[in-house]
């Protein structure tokens, strides 16, 4: 496969991840600030997904409606929905030879539906829920048309890769938006509708309520991000899914570029996998958190260095 | 129930020829369409005007247009009535195409090695050595079989009295077959059933044929050589059509930094490392495919391309330089190429053409201005181009100090009244002037021609310039069976 198309596929993966990602989290923030509009603040994640400035922050942090309008509309927000599905379509669109025409077509839709132009009206006037749905809709189809028609090959791997990447960064930056909310303290405990809504917008709430038999508190609710391999969206399942379809990148050619990849993912497994909720608070959860977004970026690095370098 | 089509509001004249109406009768190869287009109300026509549209826009038929940083999806137009050829006419047209194509082939070949065409005098020399397009890069450089011109775009039209003119021959990237082939599947969408009625020719086959001859061109004796198409990227206009033709032959579509040539061998750099590159279908303009020879700031070719091509470590398809055998100079000379290379008539006709470095010539086309349509000869998609009968006194005499300074760069042409064929406007069927590409494939097994092509349509009222770069559109294309 051209490393130039591997390169866009890759990356148009990623950022639809990153698109579905921030659907559901803005969904549920949104359904969490009208239970409890005195204490809610965006400030979390307009900081984590955004890239204001302090004084900006301070001025929307408040107003859910422009909050969403600069993390879903907003042109000149890189992070913004509408710029990651461009930009997803525009990785697309360089290599759609090597895709089905179903999965462009579904990139090509998503891309039209957030060019609509009566989306801005709908986002400030109309039920901001249904807005968000209509689009997570989209990344579904897009997921499961990527899952029936795609053939099973290196381009593939190659999207799975960027996915799995992305869904480990987006769990600990989730993970990181809501427990700065608590400084980080493990012990301090929010009330039950704020871990719910946590849930919620990562789709794990269903699994919580089977597995962790003992009511709310943080340290079930990190378990479950970040070890239970139940859970899709977990750091450590998605681990696991990234070195199976790495594994599947191994052949006699580029054999050093394989090594320096399978040993860092491997090596980032291992350290999730032999740690557990007790090794995260002696270490504090912030810094384990951004050990794994520099663990994965070093992946993404040397991925760049030895499989998509063209130029 | 308000209807689209009204006969008497439907003008036909005997100074044009309608596809569709003769004075005062239907054609007969139209029966059925103009059937449909009487039984079918305005609302339900616009309902499919509007499918089609959509359609377009959601496979991403488009092109982009890049303003103030955001780049906007265009459609290239549509017009939702088919055209039609009939049995008998596409019959010449093939056997029109094809000699002349024979004779084409052969004169690239000449005037690439022994340039006997030249030495008999029957082409001035000065001509072809004063065409910026003649390489002499490809001087003694022996090609996989002796086909340069691998794939063609003919321009066709029609006189007042429906007779069929050569009026351009595109034989080095022409493009918008991938529109010959989507229009089809949209005409399938918006007309169900229409298509199996009238025993239309199917267009789908194209791709197959021409990945086969692609294939039966590499160097490599090996059973599955490597095929490519060099696109200059995705902000050119066509992207939407090398991503198709990629995609429905199911090769690789690469841009010039995709590949290298190492040991005058090209190679595209894989996630595997480097792999070897057998034939290359390229998209790229001539002067921008080896930065080396040509273009020395082009950033779309791949250095070093040349070399290996003239070592035969390649086959690019269409082959360099062919830009000498459609210089619209050149092209008087095509019937001549036809009784000197193959001893016939030509069967399809040259526009009348005059040679402005010709002094009697010139004379009578500046005398006569008003009634021709005058081209520069290297310029193509309407570009440079003035139409006597529409243009102002001062681009009439602005153009002829352009003439003046250098006349081999320029031909003139009496204006041919283009034949026009119904189109759907604003709710009502009217006539628009319209033209025929048909896609010629050269292989090593000879020439073929899928029935069909694309027809584009001059959508203003009365223009006579098709040029999709001048707001022209198109048209599916039928060719009956029967």
């Amino acid at each position: 496969m051209l490393s130039r198309v591997a390169d866009s596929l890759y990356w148009m993966a990623r950022y639809m991840e990153r698109t579905d990602s921030i659907l559901r989290m803005l969904k549920i923030n949104y359904a969490s600030s009208q239970d409890n509009p005195e204490e809610f603040t965006w400030r979390p994640v307009l900081k984590i997904f955004g890239s204001m400035e302090e004084a900006d922050i301070s001025a929307i942090e408040k107003n859910s409606r422009q909050v969403l309008q600069h993390m879903v509309l907003d042109r000149e927000n890189p992070n913004s929905v509408f710029n990651m599905v461009s930009k997803s379509r525009e990785n697309a669109r360089a290599v759609q030879d090597n895709m089905t025409k179903e999965l462009w077509q579904s990139l090509n839709d998503f891309y039209h539906v957030m060019r609509r132009p009566t989306l801005t009206y709908d986002l400030q006037s109309d039920d901001p829920i249904s807005v968000l749905d209509s689009m997570i809709k989209q990344c579904m189809v897009y997921y499961g048309v990527a899952d029936i028609t795609m053939f099973r090959g290196e381009g593939l791997c190659f999207m799975n890769i960027g996915k799995c990447l992305e869904r480990v960064t987006q769990s600990a930056d989730i993970l990181n938006v809501k427990f700065s909310d608590l400084s980080y303290d493990l012990d301090k405990t929010a009330d039950t509708t704020y871990w719910k809504y946590l849930l919620m917008s990562v789709s794990g709430y269903a699994l919580y309520l089977k597995r962790y038999r003992s009511g709310f508190e943080a340290r079930n609710v990190i378990d479950q991000l970040l070890f239970n391999t139940e859970f899709p969206r977990s750091v450590l399942y998605s681990l696991n899914q990234l070195q199976r379809y790495f594994n599947r990148l191994r052949s006699d050619q580029n054999t050093d570029g394989f090594n320096k990849v399978d040993f860092q993912i491997g090596k980032l497994r291992s350290k999730i996998q032999y740690s557990d909720v007790q090794s995260v608070s002696s270490m504090g959860l912030h810094q384990y958190l951004m050990d794994i977004t520099d663990d994965i970026r070093a992946i993404g690095i040397t991925l760049n260095q030895y499989y998509f370098a063209y130029s | 129930m308000e209807q689209a089509l009204h006969l008497q509001d439907y003008p036909v004249t005997s100074t044009t020829w309608d596809e569709m109406c003769a004075p005062d009768q239907v054609r007969l190869p139209y029966q059925n369409v103009y059937d449909f287009l009487r039984q079918t109300p305005v609302d339900e026509l616009n309902k499919k005007e509007e499918l089609a549209k959509r359609l377009f826009m959601s496979q991403g038929i488009t092109f982009t247009v890049y303003s103030s940083g955001e780049g906007i999806e265009k459609i290239f137009p549509f017009d939702i009535i088919p055209r039609i050829i009939t049995a008998s006419e596409w019959d010449f047209i093939e056997r029109g195409i094809k000699q002349r194509l024979r004779a084409l082939n052969l004169f690239l070949k000449d005037v690439y090695h022994e340039q006997f065409i030249l030495k008999d005098g029957i082409v001035p020399s000065e001509l072809i050595y004063s065409c910026p397009h003649f390489l002499r890069e490809m001087q003694g450089i022996n090609v996989p079989y002796d086909i340069y011109v691998h794939i063609s775009g003919i321009d066709l039209i029609r006189d007042y009295d429906g007779t069929f003119y050569v009026l351009e021959d595109n034989l080095r990237t022409p493009s918008g077959v991938s529109y010959m082939i989507e229009n089809r599947e949209i005409t399938k969408r918006i007309f169900p059933d229409l298509i199996p009625q009238n025993h239309v020719r199917p267009v789908t086959q194209y791709p197959n044929i021409l990945h086969r001859n692609l294939m039966g061109l590499t160097p490599r004796a090996i059973s599955n050589p490597n095929v490519v198409l060099l696109t200059p990227g995705i902000y050119n206009s066509a992207y939407f059509e090398h991503t198709t033709l990629a995609r429905l032959m199911g090769i690789e579509l690469v841009e010039g930094r995709d590949l290298v040539v190492e040991n005058h061998r090209v190679f595209m750099k894989t996630t595997a490392g480097l792999q070897q590159v057998d034939v290359i279908y390229r998209r790229v303009d001539d002067d921008f495919l080896d930065p080396l020879v040509f273009r020395p700031e082009s950033t779309l070719g791949v250095s070093g391309i040349l070399s290996a091509y003239r070592k035969g470590n390649v086959a690019i398809v269409n082959a360099i330089g062919n830009g000498v055998a459609d210089d619209k100079a050149v092209y008087v000379y095509v019937p001549e190429m036809i009784r000197y290379y193959l001893n016939e008539e030509p069967l399809l006709k040259n526009v009348p053409t005059y040679q402005l470095e010709r002094p009697d010539e010139r004379e009578h086309v500046l005398q006569h201005i008003h009634k021709m349509v005058v081209k520069k000869t290297n310029e193509s998609g309407g570009y440079g181009m003035l139409m006597g009968h529409a243009a102002t006194e001062s681009e009439i005499e602005n153009y002829k100090k352009e003439i003046l300074k250098d006349p081999r760069q320029f031909i003139a042409q009496p204006i041919i009244s283009l034949s026009t064929a119904p189109c759907y406007m604003n709710g009502k069927v009217q006539p628009r002037r319209i033209d025929l590409r048909p896609f010629a494939l050269c292989g090593p097994d000879g020439i073929e021609i899928v029935p069909g092509g694309l027809t584009r349509v001059a959508l203003r009222e009365g223009s006579m310039v098709v040029n999709s770069s001048q707001g022209g559109g198109s048209k599916d294309t039928w060719v009956l069976s029967q």
